[in-house]
């Protein structure tokens, strides 16, 4: 199988495209592809991974034009699935010469700066998180513990499954266009923390998710809940936002 | 030069927790080969112990823990580790991680191997990756200094111990140094020295080998966990809460052969004891396509499965095809926990002044021979929380030289342009790939003499050819081929004091299981096994077991 690989330096100065060809075994993954590559033909190729398992978030990236994490992706699956449906925007429609029939085109994701190759810089994806205030504000003089009723944690749990991979990040025509914009993954937590019932401030949280760069920047396009590897749809997550501040 | 109060090496959940104790009194900075969400610890699936229940007891907590551990744990550490554990379980639902509930809110537990009381509390079977995103939240909320992607090189001591460290910065090939009156070693296990692993592709030892060439001791590293069900091919982990929740485990002839291991316990006896038994089906012809047997959850039907397990679910589809709803899961035994680690007290101290350990780097010990399942998260956030204290009352006393970090930081920067520089170019990769094997092959579960001799000769070969390992990659910026180079350096080191103290133990005892001495030896070998490297050459010698609570009993399933 050939892989098509979006090579560059630091700061992404020097982009190119370079082809690598890689013996396929079975069960392998584009993360297996990459460290074989790397492994035995060139060990410059610069990608994040960790746990290999879907668990950690190191290893978003483009593969054949959607993001996706590498280690889940099978080899076996690439170009027999139908595809996303992925509502195209700028960094997707990118031309690039790339035989589709035969090719695997990896690329870094898209809407944030490239360190190198592979490796983006995560600094804005990590600042919209910050922004949101991650946290349940932990009382000292809590001396039981809290009451949470099975659905009311039901009503949570789907959005604590977020990786922070930044693959809807990625994938968001908003992020792309308006460099303010908080993206999916961080609006998602702040449902996941106003929703919670341990949240003691709310108030706060909806003034946040009522910022220009937060809900209302959302576009409802969909493509966060179409590629998001750990199912936590984030646009129903601002859906439900929307209609606490409204 | 940036001076720190503490420094803690790992952003896990040992790490993490040690920074925020610390951080209360002191100015810490918490460094990480990776983003600490991107650590181990989030991998951990199926829950945490603690004795909650009013009809629960510290006491039976301690007394399953020392049982599972074949009576090798130190007996004041478990006590320690049961007694804390009520307490940081309130913390950790303070902290905002969503344990799962009971039908009036409270915190649901489930049953769980080598335990008398279901005692394990947990988060679907995401428990770790609800406890490291609750735990980096509340990091995040304290402004900890976290240095991410900066991997440690070397530790520097003096003569009044610990003062700092230096470290290379991935993405920029920047290496500076780092002083610290006190410094914490939380960068969890060794289990990728094997070929079959559940562990996350960063768990190269990488402390283990620090602390050794600081002049620390490690102990027990001879006990290296085999988790009985891993996914066949990925070898990535099946919780044993899928056995908790009532999974059965069945070979090629449909039989729950279990029945024939412990007949009490069945599938929810401790790891040992079930991956000795599945390996046992296997090597006697009754395992499926003669490597694995399977897991069948068919039976729990899809509601339970969707509610409990919906994270083996994913990990059964996304990788291997399957819908456990639908089909039996195909499973084999994989390495998957070091219970062996860096040798520290109950303070989290090692005999370096300033120099501490905890979670999965350390061994207190607490899992002795044998760890049980749903300790090792609760080890993580107990022993990170008193190495943090520890670490800041240290810091108060102690004023480190930093005379000699400038020094080794330029050495460091000499040895790391050398192995870039380095002409040689046998393959790393091709290294590392002989290392796993020789470790599956010849330490794995199964062990005898004759077969570790020959390991040990592999190693010993290993580490003369590593000698003309090089890398083709000459750039500055994130040479993640130079990383990995100094990573198997480490795992050679870490292997070799597996091998050694498995060699010297002659006797079966949890984990280590000795084809040629298949009994418990208590008069020989009830003692931990310590490994030091002194002028470039490992040696072993013995400490004794703090006993005293629990008497020492044959271990019945």
């Amino acid at each position: 199988m050939k892989f098509r690989i979006w090579r560059g330096d630091i700061d992404g100065q020097n982009g190119r495209y370079e082809t690598f060809e890689v013996d396929v075994q079975p069960g392998m993954s584009v993360l297996d592809a990459l460290f074989d590559i790397r492994d035995k033909q060139d060990d410059s190729l610069a990608f994040r991974f960790s746990c290999r398992g879907a668990v950690c978030g190191s290893c978003a990236m483009m593969i054949n034009r959607e993001p996706r994490l590498a280690c889940r992706t099978q080899l076996s699956t690439i170009g027999k699935s139908k595809g996303l449906g992925l509502r195209p925007f700028t960094p997707l429609e990118k031309p690039v010469e790339w035989d589709r029939g035969t090719e695997v085109l990896i690329e870094p994701l898209p809407n944030l700066p490239v360190l190198k190759d592979l490796a983006v810089d995560m600094s804005r994806f990590f600042e919209a998180y910050r922004k949101i205030k991650p946290w349940i504000d932990a009382r000292v003089e809590q001396k039981a513990f809290s009451k949470i009723m099975p659905d009311e944690a039901q009503r949570i749990e789907q959005y604590t499954n977020c990786i922070l991979c930044a693959a809807c990040f990625g994938a968001c025509p908003v992020c792309d266009s308006n460099p303010e914009y908080l993206g999916p993954a961080a609006l998602s937590w702040e449902l996941r923390f106003t929703d919670d019932v341990r949240c003691k401030d709310r108030e706060e949280r909806m003034k946040t998710a009522s910022l220009a760069e937060a809900v209302p920047g959302c576009q409802f396009v969909y493509n966060c809940v179409k590629v998001c590897p750990k199912q936590v749809a984030p646009a129903k997550a601002i859906g439900k936002l929307k209609s606490y501040i409204s | 030069m940036p001076e720190f109060d503490v420094v803690v090496v790992g952003g896990g959940l040992a790490g993490m927790r040690a920074a925020l104790e610390a951080q209360r009194s002191c100015n810490v900075a918490l460094i990480s080969k990776v983003h600490p969400l991107r650590s181990h610890s989030g991998a951990a699936q199926g829950g945490i112990n603690a004795a909650l229940s009013a009809t629960d007891s510290i006491e039976s907590h301690t007394f399953d823990t020392v049982k599972g551990s074949d009576y090798l744990a130190d007996q004041d550490a478990v006590e320690i580790l049961c007694r804390e554990a009520p307490d940081r379980i309130l913390e950790l639902d303070k902290f905002g991680v969503l344990f799962s509930r009971t039908p009036d809110g409270g915190i649901a537990q489930r049953p769980f191997g080598g335990a008398g009381f279901p005692r394990t509390c947990y988060a679907a079977d995401k428990t770790g990756h609800n406890l490291l995103h609750g735990v980096y939240q509340q990091c995040v909320r304290s402004g900890l200094a976290v240095f991410e992607e900066w991997f440690v090189l070397r530790l520097v001591t003096g003569d009044r111990g610990v003062n700092g460290l230096v470290a290379y910065h991935i993405p920029t090939g920047e290496i500076a140094t780092f002083a610290a009156k006190a410094v914490i070693l939380a960068t969890g296990g060794y289990g990728r020295i094997y070929s079959r692993s559940t562990n996350a592709l960063v768990c190269t030892g990488d402390g283990a080998a620090l602390a050794l060439k600081a002049g620390a001791a490690l102990m027990d590293m001879e006990f290296v966990q085999f988790h009985p069900t891993t996914l066949l091919g990925s070898n990535i982990l099946i919780s044993e809460a899928a056995r908790g929740e009532g999974g059965h485990l069945v070979n090629s002839e449909g039989e729950r052969f279990m029945a024939r291991y412990a007949k009490n316990a069945m599938e929810l006896a401790p790891r040992d004891i079930v991956t000795r038994s599945i390996q046992t089906e296997i090597n006697e012809g009754r395992g499926i396509a003669g490597d694995h047997v399977n897991l069948v959850l068919t039976h729990l039907g899809a509601d339970k499965i969707k509610s409990r397990l919906p994270g083996i679910r994913e990990i059964s589809m996304d990788f291997a095809r399957i819908d456990p709803i639908e089909e039996p899961i195909p499973v084999q035994p994989g390495q998957h926990y070091s219970m062996g680690g860096i040798a520290v007290n109950t303070d989290c101290e090692t005999e370096i002044p300033g120099l501490l350990s905890a979670g999965e780097s350390a061994c207190v010990s607490v899992h002795g021979a044998n760890r049980l399942g749903g300790n090792s998260l609760l080890e993580t956030i107990v022993f990170g929380k008193i190495a943090g204290r520890t670490a800041a009352k240290l810091a108060k006393g102690r004023e480190p030289d930093t005379g000699g970090l400038e020094v080794a930081r330029r050495e460091e920067e000499m040895r790391t342009g050398d192995i870039a520089a380095n002409r040689s170019n046998e393959s790393v990769a091709g290294m590392s790939e002989e290392l796993k094997n020789t470790m599956t092959e010849n330490f794995g579960i199964f062990r005898e003499e004759r077969t570790m001799r020959a390991g040990l000769e592999r190693l010993y070969l290993l580490r003369e050819h590593f000698k003309n390992a090089g890398i083709q990659n000459r750039a500055r910026t994130f040479n993640q081929a130079l990383v990995s180079y100094i990573e198997l350096k480490n795992e050679l080191l870490v292997a070799e004091s597996v091998a050694l103290g498995a060699l010297a133990r002659e006797e079966s005892r949890g984990s280590h299981y000795r084809t040629d001495f298949p009994k418990r030896d208590d008069e020989r070998f009830l003692k931990h096994s310590m490994a030091t490297l002194r002028d470039g050459r490992l040696s072993l010698s013995y400490k004794s077991v703090t006993l005293g609570r629990i008497p020492v009993k044959e271990r019945t399933y």
